[in-house]
């Protein structure tokens, strides 16, 4: 027979790895954590411009100056500037929301210094020749088709156009007969208007010369243009009752987006509605995947979450469910929703729910990318470093009250968006008790 | 040890032993943060499933979540979870895992949880029933339901391999899934979930002789069973080149994947392939990446693996090195072959330079250093890669050789593993044609 079951001794008191933050020139912020033994350092530029800055009739014009990155600064082509980071042990990684845009590169330890300041040379100086426009112009049209052909990214298209409408963040599709006004001029234009070292932030985790990351850092940043502060935008979020269907015929499972407006990052109840989520939807042993994953076997990975950006978050559950079950899968989620907006969880369960909000935060603070996510979220939301301090603590402050309460706050069903990209002959009997469809 | 191994090269502190009852346990203490990963590794993945049963591996990964003797369904998640920890598991082709990622002071706990698990499931047949639907839901999602979603992986072994370990689809037939009963069940845990089939790696905040004796105390008296008879996954030489073509009518541009089957693992040529694939193919220096993308602009990026299922360290030959590319209608499949072949024949002919094996060994080193810190899970990175050296090679410290490995690889060897496995007759060609309308 197993020995009985073991007690788990309290979690020790955690300390947050120490910050280094060193003001570089013109305005620009470098954040250096040393994490974890093996050699190697996690590097981001992170530079204030997104797809939320490029005009309406233009979506995609980011992504198309994304790929362009690839083409090589002024001082190398692309193949030299490729060559030079895979010396080091690196490969340009470039990743946007719709405020930020990340130059990341992962190196060997030693070399730290040298992709800094590649990253640099890349930041002020991209190359844009004129010959590869339309190359990637026909990948960018490829790209597109290709993101038709996914459930799950037509789901949340459809979402974020109920919620935002025609407002930056509601701008997911492009139209492909606007790629013509894509050129080389454009991305350099656009690139010099909304880059500039007032908007970059340099990060670094794992292991690194500091001394020597700083000074490529200087090096590199010395006499690029301060450029604009990046714009605010205020942004209206709209919800309602609906249910926005997308017509796949055959398709053997509905893929839905199913979600609502909620508070911010900013806000002093956010913690307490990432506890909630956690509980309701966020985690695997959550009521929802509970319900409609291990009880009835509708889907594989629902899972809900909540989605931010500055002064604006939705909280949205997602699942890819089989067709015949769509309209039970719904009765499902929001019997869930209305359970917890009826009844506080029982102390037991959600203390279970803030071990495991705050024990996820301990293991992201011990994970190099984890950390350097969390300091872009920071950034991203105008907080400092007393949000993660007090992190921990506000998590185990969080009443069952707090909860019922958030739920029903913020998890109004009566006004919650639905988006479903599924075979309409098969599931629009099932799904009209839900909403209204508009199609 | 050669010139060019690194000072800043893997390398990490492994300490070994076996129990009494034939499990092998491994322990690396990294004392950076307080976390750690417990895993048990088992040999057994889909290529040992019984036939009749495809996707029975994976079906079984999900039951062992299901209960066991201390705990019922769901409690072990429940467990993880309220002590702030993670979960998961995994059904490659030679392995299937269980791990747990833990803020530290729950290893002990994260130790019985998993010993308990090793004494077997007890489940009944509502659980079985609804982890079969759970299964096909996934692989609906993640095959069915969304365009390329076989492909090029369960497509093109399905083709290129004539032993039905390699070849069969490890997802699983529905049919299959369907005729998988709780005998099954008992019988395949029976044959290959028994200690001397498994390793127990744990990876993070902890001291080696206290794990250890944790490692006794839970797992030593679990009874021991005879090992799973040997199985024959070999395939033969090809001789010949091969040719494929489906059409997937979810995808709306066609798309191409070129094969080649590799050197066996462990041998200096299986090196000499990881550095050949640098070359070609990982990164926008490489060859075929400069070639496909940047000269011709045949397709917008190049997607190349030695390990459908992972990377060339955590699997068992035999594999293949594959390259995958979507393309336009006005660029034919023809035209990318002949371009990948213009770009790899000089590499038959000619003894590669300094500089490029330099680079090459360059990326090889920061992408195992990349994958030992994969951040999803803390710690689990380097835990599969001890796993996979422990179960493959016998001996899980060997990934500290990888380095030197690759240090001795040199430019004739490049040469003469491109002749043999590079060779125009060793090549598989799937084509996909695009079924729906753009």
């Amino acid at each position: 027979m197993i020995p009985p079951r073991p007690t788990v001794p309290p979690l020790a008191a955690f300390t947050l790895p120490p910050r280094r933050v060193e003001a570089l020139p013109g305005g620009a912020r470098a954040t250096l954590i040393e994490a974890g033994t093996l050699p190697v350092a996690l590097i981001r530029l992170s530079i204030r411009t997104g797809s939320a800055d490029v005009p309406a009739d233009s979506i995609w014009l980011d992504r198309f100056i994304h790929d362009y990155l690839r083409e090589g600064t002024q001082q190398r082509d692309a193949l030299e500037f490729a060559s030079a980071l895979a010396a080091i042990g690196g490969r340009l990684e470039v990743d946007a929301d719709e405020h930020t845009t990340t130059l990341g590169v992962d190196v060997l330890a030693e070399h730290a210094p040298a992709a800094v300041a590649l990253l640099t040379e890349l930041a002020r100086g991209p190359r844009f020749p004129e010959e590869p426009a339309e190359r990637l112009l026909t990948d960018l049209r490829r790209t597109l088709d290709l993101a038709k052909g996914q459930p799950g990214w037509l789901s949340h298209a459809t979402f974020r156009r109920a919620l935002y409408g025609d407002q930056p963040y509601g701008r997911v599709i492009p139209e492909p007969s606007r790629f013509d006004s894509f050129t080389a001029q454009r991305a350099a234009e656009f690139w010099a208007a909304t880059t500039g070292t007032r908007r970059t932030h340099l990060l670094l985790a794992g292991r690194f010369d500091a001394e020597g990351v700083l000074e490529a850092a200087r090096t590199g940043l010395d006499g690029w243009h301060a450029g604009e502060a990046a714009p605010g935008l205020a942004v209206q979020a709209h919800s309602e009752r609906t249910i926005h269907l997308v017509d796949r015929p055959g398709a053997e499972q509905s893929t839905m987006q199913i979600g609502i407006p909620v508070i911010d990052p900013t806000h002093p109840d956010y913690v307490a509605l990432e506890v909630t989520n956690s509980l309701l939807g966020g985690a695997f042993s959550s009521r929802i995947t509970m319900n409609i994953r291990e009880d009835k076997g509708y889907t594989y990975s629902p899972r809900s979450s909540v989605s931010t950006r500055p002064g604006d978050a939705y909280w949205v559950e997602t699942a890819d469910v089989t067709t015949n079950v769509t309209g039970p899968s719904l009765h499902e989620i929001f019997g869930e929703i209305d359970r917890l907006r009826g009844e506080a969880p029982s102390e037991e369960e959600l203390a279970g729910v803030r071990n495991y909000v705050a024990g996820s935060f301990v293991m992201r603070q011990s994970s190099p990318s984890a950390l350097l996510d969390h300091l872009e979220f920071l950034d991203l939301h105008g907080l400092d470093v007393s949000y993660s301090e007090s992190y921990l603590a506000r998590v185990q402050a969080v009443t069952p009250e707090d909860v019922r309460r958030l739920a029903v706050e913020q998890l109004r069903p009566e006004a919650m968006t639905i988006a479903l990209v599924g075979d309409r002959a098969q599931i629009e009997e099932q799904i009209a008790p839900y909403g209204p469809i508009k199609a | 040890m050669t010139a060019s191994t690194s000072p800043f090269a893997l390398q990490v502190p492994v300490v070994r032993e076996r129990l009494a009852n034939g499990l092998r346990v491994v322990l690396s203490p990294d004392r950076s943060a307080p976390v750690v990963c417990v895993a048990v590794y088992y040999h057994v993945g889909m290529r040992l499933e019984p036939q009749g049963r495809t996707g029975f591996a994976h079906l079984f990964e999900h039951l062992m979540f299901q209960g066991s003797p201390s705990m019922e369904k769901m409690e072990l998640v429940r467990l993880v979870q309220q002590n702030g920890g993670t979960l998961n598991g995994s059904t490659r082709y030679d392995y299937t895992n269980y791990f747990e990622v833990m803020p530290s002071n729950a290893l002990e706990l994260a130790l019985w949880m998993e010993a308990d698990r090793m004494r077997g499931p007890v489940i009944t047949t509502a659980e079985l029933d609804n982890q079969r639907d759970v299964v096909k839901n996934e692989i609906r999602v993640n095959v069915l339901n969304r365009p390329y979603g076989s492909f090029p992986w369960i497509d093109m072994q399905e083709r290129v391999y004539s032993n039905w370990h390699n070849s069969h689809n490890g997802y699983g037939d529905m049919e299959d899934l369907d005729a998988a009963s709780l005998e099954d069940v008992q019988a395949f845990f029976d044959t290959y979930y028994s200690p001397a089939n498994a390793v127990l790696i744990v990876v993070g905040d902890l001291e080696p002789e206290h794990a250890l004796g944790l490692a006794r105390k839970y797992f030593e008296d679990i009874p021991a069973a005879p090992a799973p008879p040997p199985a024959d996954i070999g395939e033969p030489r090809q001789e010949e080149e091969r040719r494929f073509s489906r059409t997937d009518p979810l995808a709306s541009r066609p798309a191409l994947a070129v094969s080649y089957h590799l050197p066996e693992r462990g041998t200096p040529e299986f090196y000499a392939m990881g550095l050949l694939h640098q070359l070609l193919a990982a990164g926008d220096d490489s060859l075929l990446h400069q070639e496909l993308v940047q000269h011709r602009g045949y397709v917008g990026e190049v997607d190349a693996s030695l390990n459908f299922l992972g990377h060339m360290h955590n699997a068992q030959t035999p594999l293949l090195w594959t390259t995958v590319v979507v393309h336009d209608d006005d660029v034919t499949a023809d035209q990318i072959v002949d371009a990948m072949e213009g770009v790899i024949a000089p590499l038959r002919e000619t003894p590669v330079d300094a500089e490029s094996l330099e680079r090459a060994r360059t990326k090889a080193r920061a992408s195992l250093l990349r994958t030992a810190s994969d951040s999803n899970y803390p710690r689990f990175g380097l835990t599969d890669l001890l796993g996979a050296f422990e179960l493959f090679e016998g001996d899980a410290s060997r990934v500290n050789d990888i380095d030197a490995r690759f240090a001795a690889v040199t430019p004739e060897l490049v040469m003469a593993t491109a002749r043999e496995y590079l060779r125009p007759t060793n090549r598989n060609v799937l084509m996909l044609e695009a079924g729906a309308a753009s």
